[in-house]
């Protein structure tokens, strides 16, 4: 029932919605709330409590408190005193089992009080061990704050966005928007946030508004997130000002959470905002002017008023308060009775100081108000209006007040009561940051906005102190509840494509990913025909994805020198050479081909996952060694094709005039050559064990050759192959894949690659763990194998001795080639020898495998070279 | 062959019955939509040294006092190149995307550089990008194996913004 139209109401009377609750058709007007349009359509009881499922009404209508937290288009806890009321919403009651008029998880309230102390999850519940599954299923059930469906679909988007300000002015009160406009006056970028739809009218001003939208927290750097629904706004400002008002707090007394008991803010936004009518016959107890304003809006409303207690001037000993169903209808008043359906409480105004303590305000107890107030600001930072203290003379009221038997809260979140409190200090939580922990006080939906005062109150009385020696706990964002879609806001996950991406998709490749980068898998269902048509004729593999780099300079040959553990000094002009990087205890971190260009000119190839980190670490070393070398990664730059199999060579001619036999480009060489019209470094090598070149280009012209390749290769059966018969391929030759076939203890001697190592050289990076691992004797090495059974293991498996684990397979593969399943493995320095037998286990299995120490496939590169 | 021939985009040639044809890392990603435009194929160039008065008659933007990002092509390179400092050729290493009006918008969704003080260098969507602005105008350069997925998310924060003056 409404009242007639109100001066202020925000309502738009010609325009009706509807929604549902509970399935049942709700009508409001635009402008209402979805829970001034419930409260108008008479509904009274908005949820039940978080532990003893108690019957919970309209308390605050300001968002602050929980008790109208609801689950509105599958959204759990949403605050319907403050969401607009909008056509087609399904809002539904949570945390029941019935209706919110019948839950039956009430007995809760009623039998559960003896076994459910406070911290009783922490005693009870635990034996047997095993039945905790099932206690925690039924603790889930019947506690918490409404349920997200685990199968619930993903709907709509969140987004971050990242805004700069001069000043940020967080709180839309009239001394917010007096210190916006000042700032915006002074021609400065002022940012306003405001948590409700008041700002609404505000027209001509200079200033950005950003409501309705909450701020989160100040972290460092002057960094504000502020929710603004489903975006995420990570506000930047140089300064920020605070004017986030205060908080009305409610009285501790038995009953205090009944439906019916309202804070004045509740009241006056019922009768002016929404023109309801709060209740038939009303009692007002207030320890400052506030809960006395509450009145006119009461006497306007036309609720009877029955009696009205300032506090400040009749204070009390005794107020309880009683009920029916879980409604107020009475309340006894120093040992007197009042009949009345409509509790008004004050116990004051407390700063909301919380955002300024975050910000490394320091906050002090002003004794004779009650209330916590914010001193000794940060430079950057300002608070103004009421949030400083500004809130008059209030009474300081009771830590608690009896008169009855009930329930006497302190924490309507957690549905903390005054006795848990007393039993949490008898059982020595004396501190008010582990009594918060132990009884979850300030720890709700509230964070603290209605409990923190009167729990540090009780804390204090019951120890026998002052509440400035009990102090405050720690305030932490996030000040306001936020959803998890709000912070993870909407992702991005950067992704390497190649130039030439999209052949390879165009050509059906199953793409995979290796690191960053999607890279073909392989092109058809048989990825060891793949293989073998390298073997027979010509494949083609984008290896784009291999790091670049150009070492250059007057020191250069000095540089990679000192960085490997192979000799470059000798490098010639036109030649290549295999290394291996380690780190300064010796272990390998990457590998590549290093080409020597000119003089002073070299051009090295990393893996594809690892250039990042080899460029960090050729600058870090060239920033200690201060040598005359410029390092530039060109991976992106460059583009890269290898072109391997017999007539690998047959193709190349086909794409340029020079000569490229093997006494002009001999294996290892590498030649700047144009290539089809393109500029390319020609490099021979063979990963995959044929006759080889790779092939790079400007990457503007890498599908151009691609293209190119394929066509002027038809004849020669042309065909891609993709990263798993390069697998294939390398593993048959034994070529070990750093990351996959070594790990972060592996070494070159263990690896097997002894030969890199020039012991004679002066110096390189981690030379001297080398010698160590030389001088105390290998513990592992890293060999090729071959099963007897044609079985292959799986990567990561046990190699076995004696029955013990005594190794591990790094890579295990079937070679359609060599009719054989092949692999790596690390196994103890004594099975590193020809023929060694192994034992492998695959599935539970023992199977017998040798070693191979030679390469599977042209031991003696024949075909690599010819 | 020139220095560092290999590098450079501008160093194909057509003969014997080739013709090259560079390709923007943008272009299917871009195919569409408008109020984006593909810098890509924009001549670009890394230069070392001190570069606190470069005399070039391209645009400069200086992201070190020992680094440049100079927007210019063959003449500029080589002209450098005599004048002692070291230079890369970096346009086909980075991809290039212009936004009209609304940019200022789209951004904020994908990077915390501060657009009040450009040009900068930082993280948009993740990857690292010199950011330029002119007015309303913004001008991103990345590594271009990030190319599709940027204008993805770009377009991806147009869509969201809905902004009418980038269809999609």
């Amino acid at each position: 029932m409404r009242l007639p139209p109100q001066p202020e109401e925000r309502l738009d009377r010609t325009q009706r919605l509807t929604f549902t609750f509970e399935g049942e058709s709700v009508e409001g007007f635009a402008g209402d709330t979805l829970g001034s349009a419930l409260f108008a359509g008479g509904r009274r009881v908005f949820s039940r409590s978080f532990k003893y499922h108690r019957p919970r009404g309209l308390l605050c209508c300001s968002g602050q408190c929980p008790n109208c937290m609801m689950t509105v288009d599958g959204v759990p806890n949403v605050r319907v005193c403050a969401v607009p009321a909008r056509d087609g919403a399904r809002v539904e009651a949570q945390n029941v089992l019935g209706s919110l008029e019948r839950d039956a998880l009430a007995v809760t309230d009623k039998l559960g009080g003896p076994f459910t102390p406070v911290g009783f999850y922490y005693r009870t519940m635990i034996r047997p061990r095993r039945a905790w599954p099932l206690y925690e299923k039924f603790l889930r059930s019947v506690a918490g704050l409404g349920k997200v469906d685990p199968h619930g679909r993903h709907e709509g988007r969140y987004d971050t966005e990242h805004r700069r300000a001069e000043v940020l002015v967080i709180g839309g009160g009239r001394a917010g928007v007096a210190a916006a406009r000042e700032h915006a006056a002074s021609r400065r970028e002022v940012v306003l946030v405001d948590d409700g739809n008041r700002l609404a009218g505000l027209q001509g001003e200079t200033f950005e508004i950003l409501a309705p939208a909450r701020a989160i927290g100040i972290y460092e750097g002057g960094l504000v997130p502020v929710d603004a629904g489903r975006l995420l706004v990570r506000v930047r400002a140089d300064r920020i000002v605070v004017a986030t008002g205060t908080v009305e707090q409610p009285l501790v007394f038995p009953g205090n959470d009944l439906v019916g008991v309202m804070l004045p803010d509740g009241v006056r936004r019922l009768v002016r905002d929404w023109s309801l009518k709060p209740g038939e016959r009303a009692v007002v107890v207030s320890a400052d002017e506030r809960g006395l304003e509450a009145e006119e809006h009461l006497r306007v409303a036309g609720v009877e008023l029955a009696e009205v207690v300032d506090l400040r001037s009749r204070p009390l000993r005794q107020i309880a308060a009683s009920g029916k169903g879980g409604r107020v209808k009475g309340v006894r008043l120093d040992g007197r009775d009042v009949a009345c359906d409509l509790l008004v409480m004050s116990g004051g105004r407390q700063p909301a100081y919380s955002l300024l303590s975050q910000a490394g305000a320091r906050v002090e107890y002003d004794s004779s108000r009650g209330i916590f107030v914010p001193t000794e600001l940060p430079a950057s930072v300002e608070a103004v209006g009421s949030v400083t203290g500004e809130v008059g003379s209030p009474a300081v009221p009771a830590a608690s007040y009896d008169g009855a038997k009930g329930k006497c809260f302190v924490c309507i979140c957690e549905d903390v009561t005054d006795k848990d409190v007393k039993r949490a200090i008898a059982e020595g939580f004396d501190s008010i940051e582990l009594a918060k922990r132990y009884t979850t006080v300030t720890m709700g939906p509230c964070q603290g906005r209605l409990c923190h005062v009167p729990s540090i109150r009780l804390y204090a009385r019951e120890n026998e102190t002052d509440e400035a020696a009990i102090g405050t706990t720690t305030a932490r964002p996030p000040w306001s509840p936020v959803s998890l879609g709000v912070l993870a806001g909407r992702p991005h996950e950067p992704c390497k494509r190649t130039a030439i991406h999209h052949r390879h998709e165009e050509a059906g490749a199953t793409m995979m990913w290796t690191g960053a980068w999607r890279r073909p898998h392989s092109y058809g269902a048989d990825a060891g025909d793949e293989a073998r048509h390298v073997h027979r004729a010509l494949g083609v593999i984008d290896v784009s994805t291999l790091g670049k780099l150009l070492v250059e300079g007057p020191d250069a040959a000095a540089f990679l020198e000192r960085l490997y553990p192979n000799r470059f000094a000798d490098l010639k002009p036109g030649r290549i050479r295999y290394g291996v990087l380690g780190t300064d205890s010796g272990r390998i971190m990457d590998d590549g081909t290093i080409a020597c260009l000119r003089e002073g000119r070299y051009y090295v190839t990393t893996t594809s996952t690892g250039a990042e980190h080899v460029v960090e670490w050729f600058e870090w070393w060239n920033a200690v060694w201060q040598l005359d070398v410029e390092i530039a990664d060109v991976t992106g730059a460059l583009a890269a094709v290898n072109v391997a199999g017999p007539s690998a060579r047959e193709l190349l001619g086909r794409l340029c005039e020079e000569d490229v036999s093997n006494e002009a480009l001999a294996s290892l060489d590498v030649r700047e050559l144009h290539l089809a019209g393109v500029p390319a470094l020609v490099l021979r090598i063979g990963f995959v064990g044929e006759l080889g070149y790779e092939l790079h280009v400007p990457s503007p012209y890498a599908e151009y050759l691609w293209d190119t390749i394929l066509e002027r290769g038809a004849d020669l059966d042309a065909r891609p192959f993709g990263l798993e018969p390069q697998r294939i391929l390398r593993l048959e030759k034994q070529h070990v894949l750093v990351g996959q076939d070594t790990d972060s203890e592996s070494n070159v001697l263990e690896a097997s690659m002894p030969w890199l190592v020039k012991w004679d050289k002066e110096d390189f990076v981690g030379k001297w763990a080398l010698e160590h691992v030389r001088e105390r004797g290998f513990r592992e090495r890293l060999v090729g194998f071959e099963m007897e059974n044609g079985a292959v293991p799986a990567e990561g498996g046990q190699v076995v001795l004696d029955g013990r684990s005594a190794g591990r397979v790094t890579s295990a593969r079937w070679s359609a080639e060599l009719g054989k399943a092949i692999g790596l493995a690390w196994v103890p320095p004594a099975l590193a020898e020809e023929d060694a037998p192994l034992t492998i286990k695959i599935d539970g299995a023992l199977e017998r495998a040798n070693v191979r120490l030679r390469p599977f496939f042209d031991p003696d590169g024949g075909r690599l070279r010819g | 062959m020139s220095e560092l021939a290999f590098l450079s985009v501008d160093a194909a040639r057509t003969d014997d019955g080739f013709a090259p044809r560079a390709a923007s890392p943008l272009a299917r990603a871009l195919a569409g939509a408008e109020g984006v435009g593909d810098l890509s194929l924009v001549g670009k160039l890394e230069v070392r040294g001190d570069v606190s008065e470069l005399d070039v008659s391209d645009e400069v933007v200086r992201l070190t006092p020992t680094r440049a990002l100079v927007l210019g092509g063959r003449e500029t390179r080589e002209q450098l190149r005599e004048s002692g400092y070291f230079v890369l050729d970096l346009t086909a290493a980075l991809a290039g995307l212009e936004l009209e009006a609304g940019g200022e918008q789209v951004l904020r969704r994908l990077t915390e550089l501060d657009l009040r003080a450009l040009p900068a260098v930082g993280a948009v969507a993740r990857v690292r990008t010199i950011v330029l602005r002119d007015g309303d105008r913004f001008r991103l350069f990345f590594p271009q194996e990030y190319g599709h997925y940027v204008v993805e998310v770009v377009l991806d924060a147009i869509a969201g913004l809905a902004l009418e003056s980038f269809p999609t």
